[in-house]
């Protein structure tokens, strides 16, 4: 058998999102696998830092589109923190309901492309066309398909009245329906089975010791979970179950996202029930956010978001850092892909839902 | 579930897609689409201008008066124009027809002009724009609008003080 180096990326048909992978092969097994990043840095830490604190809201909402909810929440929560500001109740359980729409749809969005990888378009389209419910959701509840423009420092941008409450619950009913059906395929189809059952598979100690976070680290036993661990905005009165599985293969990974999107959307379910009346903002005016400095975390779909801000005298942030979860999920990789298939590096790399924007923003 | 159940599904019930650009596409009524401007409602406070990310907004002092530009090709379409402004003379539509050749470039933007006037009370050269209605209670009429639009900044605070006594702070 001969030995050979390959490189797969930074663009390359079978992945979605530009890395580039070297791999030392060993005729159709992966022996070594090197990973290089920075091909779609952008700059948007330095950029930050020349808006102000208003802007910065839409300029982090930019960074991922599949997150887009996550990373405004987290620097506005940093920033409420900073200027102590108290974001009321009825907007408390509104950034929980943009949070959990934005999850079902990216994790129907991820699960999606494995069907595709897999080579089972029809399935694939079954997913996406379940998935665009949800895009309708966000198109007619906050705007806009990506974007959706739910924060604001101090509280949320939109909010529901008892026609959009009942749009919305009659939509869930539906995407629930049909992403059951989604489990039970995924659970019995011999052609997903076959391509991702052992698959990728990043045993429980691994995932420990690479800090795994999300639906990575749930799939291989790591019952982490930031909306119960460190509870933020509504989820300290809502009834989060954390979904955990012990195999840790691409198929876990698969179903912790399906299980996911049906808890998503009894959180919905339940912050629609127990909305409370009252403002969505704290104030209309914007607040003057004085010198300091502050960590924010979120649940983000792909996992733990954590946001760092320092404010000095100008309104313009001194410093904003981001630690995404895809940072700490790829590199997890170089375990999953060791002694894989060539054939099956696409449907790995998928697996941990990489995002490369924000990653690399 | 069969996938072939799915597939019978599918057949029986046709196409999910719309026959866009030759139907109409569906549109929900909240869509945050292209930028729309009141200028007669216009405070000329400049808030929209300070929160628009990309700098789709900006106002320069002319010998005219104080212009306001929008360029609907650097929008995001974030709406925090909208929701900051005070009066919704700036609001989003749920247009979304924004396509255009080129050549039309220069044509997709919104240039209006606050004038300069004469305050009504005291003579100095002042901006014709709207009043801030934040903290205004009760609201203002639409005539008083018309009225206080015609005052300097300083006569606008003593017609505000007498419009309402019990406004001024009291110690
Ligand atoms: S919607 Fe956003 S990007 Fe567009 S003009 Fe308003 S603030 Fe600027
Ligand atoms: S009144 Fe509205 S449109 Fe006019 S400057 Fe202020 S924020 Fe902008």
């Amino acid at each position: 058998m001969s030995n050979f180096t390959i490189p797969v990326g930074p663009l390359h048909v079978a992945l979605e999102e530009p890395m580039y992978f070297r791999l030392d092969v060993q005729g159709e097994t992966i022996a070594h696998v090197d990973i290089h990043a920075g091909h779609v840095h952008r700059g948007i830490e330095y950029l930050v830092t020349k808006r102000n604190v208003f802007q910065n809201v839409v300029l982090t909402e930019r960074v991922c589109s599949l997150c887009s909810n996550s990373h405004p929440q987290a620097y506005a929560m940093a920033i409420e923190r900073i200027a102590g500001i108290v974001v009321p109740p009825r907007a408390q359980y509104l950034r929980a309901v943009a949070d959990e729409v934005k999850r079902v749809a990216s994790h129907l969005f991820n699960v999606a492309i494995l069907a595709h990888l897999v080579g089972f378009d029809a399935l694939f389209m079954h997913v996406m066309e379940v998935r665009e419910r949800m895009q309708d959701v966000k198109e007619s509840v906050f705007g806009n398909r990506m974007d959706i423009g739910a924060n604001a420092i101090g509280g949320v941008r939109y909010d529901i009245d008892a026609q959009g409450i009942g749009y919305l619950n009659q939509q869930l009913d539906a995407i629930d329906a049909e992403v059951v059906e989604i489990i039970d395929l995924y659970r019995t189809n011999g052609s997903i089975l076959g391509r991702t059952r052992g698959i990728g598979v990043l045993p429980h100690a691994d995932a420990v010791d690479c800090g795994v976070v999300g639906p990575v680290a749930r799939a291989a036993g790591i019952d982490y979970d930031l909306r119960v661990k460190a509870p933020y905005t509504a989820y300290d009165r809502l009834d989060v179950t954390v979904h955990t599985l012990p195999d840790g293969d691409v198929w876990s990974r698969a179903m912790i996202r399906l299980y996911e999107a049906r808890t998503a959307i009894g959180l919905i379910r339940q912050c629609l029930r127990d909305l409370p009346d009252g403002p969505t903002i704290d104030s209309r005016e914007r607040p003057s956010i004085p010198a300091g400095e502050a960590i924010a975390r979120c649940e983000a779909p792909r996992g733990e978001l954590i946001y760092y801000v320092r404010m000095g005298d100008s309104p313009k942030p001194e410093r904003v850092k981001w630690r995404v979860p895809s940072f700490m999920n790829w590199d997890a990789l170089r375990i999953m892909l060791k002694e894989a298939k060539i054939a099956d590096i696409a449907i790995i790399v998928n697996s941990i839902d990489p995002c490369i924007s924000c990653t690399e923003r | 579930m069969n996938i072939l159940k799915l597939f019978y599904r599918n057949l029986t019930q046709g196409p999910s897609t719309v026959a866009f650009p030759f139907g109409p596409a569906w549109t929900p009524p909240k869509l945050r689409g292209r930028i729309r401007f009141d200028l007669p409602a216009c405070t000329g406070c400049r808030a929209c201008e300070q929160v628009c990310a990309p700098g789709a907004i900006r106002f320069d002092k002319t010998p005219e008066g104080l212009r306001f530009m929008m360029w609907h090709n650097s929008c995001v379409f974030c709406g925090l124009c909208n929701f900051y402004c005070p009066t919704d003379a700036i609001v989003q539509s749920d247009d979304w027809h924004l396509a255009h050749p080129t050549a039309r470039m220069y044509e997709m933007a919104i240039r209006e002009l606050i004038p300069y006037t004469a305050c009504s009370a005291c003579g100095t050269k002042t901006l014709a724009s709207a009043p801030n209605p934040v903290g205004v209670e009760p609201p203002f009429s639409a005539e008083e609008i018309e009225q206080f639009r015609h005052l300097c900044p300083g006569c606008r605070k003593k017609a505000l003080e007498e419009r309402t006594p019990n406004h001024a702070p009291t110690e």
